[in-house]
């Protein structure tokens, strides 16, 4: 089973977002890490590869900041890699990125299927999985919570509002869209760690793949909220705050 | 005339409220463009398009046997059929478990730039502007499209719901339903049995914050407890199995309005927001002081809550 996992470097969004010209996070009070949906999708990749065999690849579209991040899947188990490192790419949109990302796993050959993270963090689309699968010509299934492979049929369940799930039946090879919780990443061992070093990365322009798509949506600009509505902040130290805040539950908003 | 398309969307016989939101915009969209609002329902039959109309003056409805269930190719199909068979300028979908499923590959199909989980609309010198939220909330964008047509998901709540009162009219649209890749084999609850925290007057949440499990059953069950209250948690405090899932609040679990609802480490993702919003007292405990949460809890305290939560207890 040969099994892609499509990864994206995301900011931790507990950093501090600061804005430079409306138009771009400046990158220099950020942290980044593994989009966190995307882990689950390598570990949800590493676990079939255990029980069928084969091999699992990573495919990332990121600059060379996201090498880290792409040798943080090798290090947990994953095989080998592509990164596109291409700015034309990271200045498109999803639909550039996602014909990038396609263009690169046809160029792999043979691939049964292909994971992805529900969304990424950052941009929160959750699109680009949708979009390879239609490129690839495969069926999808989003939400992904369970997973079960017999040969080259495959049962997902995707997840539905309320606890509920739909369980689907489709054929391989398919895209899937991986939600969080449908195992427990593993974290990276030492020895992991050591191999994941010297695992085959090979970095590429998106042209090494094919023609670049052209953006069908434009960027206008960013901004922080403006939030209407903002919480009485209750001052002072953990003790005074939180004997006013119990004041307050009490006497103002009689809910206790 | 150009039409503004809501792709209605159905669960056992019933229209989800997303899509009553969705008519709310496609008017107000429609009159700023100069354009006719109109929805598409797919369906085995047509009763679920009557039912749409009411909402909205014009429903083309899709009747199939291959779309008794949902599934992205038969709305794919289905929403193509519609989409060429009228003068569609753009097509609102909810950004909800199905709407996900199939917008972008709807948007591949009709060859038209696709800006999902939107919260706004706007027109401006006759381009449709829209805005969405982006960094877990801390960061909005303003998108365009620069194709003729225009796919657009919507975040729950976007806008208000469109009351009943219309009689529309159903005209049926023929599509051949070609193959269908994914076969629905059933539905399943995966709660069934569980506690039910939706009835609780007071709820104590517990997020990503809180840091493990030993840590939140130590600080968030003992004052959900000393309130009389049920212990919930976000999305990540299930996935990390620190609690079971029919104390998951949000979204994909439970949708609660206590009287009050304490979160605590909690960010206040849209995710978590679309099932808690309706408390009638929010307090927010966040050691970062621009977490959405804040924005819109009743009460705030920026702080540690590994600090504040043992001070609240020696307080009550």
């Amino acid at each position: 089973m040969k099994i892609v996992v499509c990864l994206k470097q995301v900011p931790d969004m507990e950093s501090k977002f600061k804005i430079i010209d409306d138009k771009k996070i400046d990158e220099s009070q950020i942290a980044f890490k593994i989009n966190d949906f995307d882990n689950y999708a390598v570990e949800a990749a590493l676990q079939l590869k255990e029980k069928l065999g084969g091999e699992v690849i990573i495919v990332s579209a990121g600059p060379a900041r996201a090498q880290k991040d792409i040798r943080q899947a090798f290090a947990m188990g994953a095989d080998w890699g592509i990164q596109i490192d291409d700015p034309a790419i990271e200045a498109g949109d999803n639909f550039v990125v996602a014909t990038s990302l396609q263009q690169a796993i046809a160029s792999i050959g043979d691939v049964d299927m292909v994971l992805t993270g529900v969304q990424a963090e950052d941009d929160q689309s959750s699109v680009t999985g949708v979009m390879i699968a239609h490129l690839m010509n495969t069926p999808h299934v989003t939400n992904v919570v369970k997973l079960e492979v017999n040969g080259k049929d495959l049962t997902a369940n995707r997840e539905l509002a309320g606890g509920k799930n739909e369980v689907i039946g489709l054929s391989l090879p398919a895209v899937l869209a991986i939600q969080s919780g449908i195992n427990e990443p593993r974290y990276p061992t030492l020895p992991g760690i050591m191999k994941a070093k010297k695992k085959r990365l090979d970095v590429k322009k998106a042209a090494d793949f094919g023609a670049a798509a052209s953006a069908k949506t434009e960027f206008i600009k960013m901004f922080v909220p403006v939030s209407e509505h903002k919480a009485e902040i209750i001052q002072g130290d953990a003790k005074t705050a939180a004997a006013a805040l119990v004041g307050k539950l009490k006497n103002e908003a009689k809910v206790l | 005339m150009a039409k503004i398309l809501v792709i209605a969307e159905h669960f056992n016989g019933k229209l989800e409220e997303s899509t009553l939101e969705l008519c709310k915009a496609a008017k107000s969209l429609a009159s700023a463009l100069g354009a006719e609002p109109a929805a598409a329902v797919f369906s085995k039959d047509d009763a679920m398009a009557k039912e749409t109309a009411k909402y909205i003056p014009t429903v083309f409805s899709v009747t199939d046997a291959g779309l008794e269930n949902y599934s992205p190719d038969g709305y794919t199909q289905a929403a193509k059929a519609v989409v060429e068979s009228q003068d569609v300028k753009g097509v609102l979908i909810a950004h909800s478990y199905y709407g996900v499923d199939f917008a972008a590959k709807l948007a591949m199909v009709l060859d038209a730039g696709i800006v999902s989980n939107c919260n706004k609309i706007a027109v401006d010198g006759g381009q449709v502007i829209f805005t969405r939220n982006t960094y877990n909330g801390k960061i909005q964008e303003n998108k365009k499209v620069k194709t003729d047509k225009f796919v657009a998901t919507f975040e729950k709540g976007a806008f208000d719901m469109e009351a009943a009162g219309g009689a529309g009219a159903v005209t049926a649209v023929s599509a051949a339903i070609g193959d269908i890749r994914t076969k629905v084999k059933e539905i399943v609850e995966t709660m069934a049995g569980a506690v039910d925290i939706s009835q609780a007057k007071v709820i104590v949440a517990g997020g990503r914050g809180v840091k493990d499990g030993d840590k939140y059953k130590d600080i968030i069950v003992p004052l959900a407890k000393k309130l009389n209250g049920e212990y919930a948690a976000s999305r990540p405090v299930v996935d990390s199995g620190w609690t079971e899932a029919a104390r998951q609040v949000g979204q994909s679990g439970k949708s609660v309005t206590p009287d009050l609802y304490i979160a605590a480490g909690i960010s206040g993702a849209i995710q978590h927001v679309a099932g808690m919003k309706g408390a009638k007292c929010i307090v927010a405990i966040n050691k970062d002081p621009e977490a959405p949460i804040f924005n819109i809890a009743t009460y705030g305290i920026v702080g540690d809550l590994f600090e504040v939560i043992p001070a609240m207890m020696e307080n009550l």
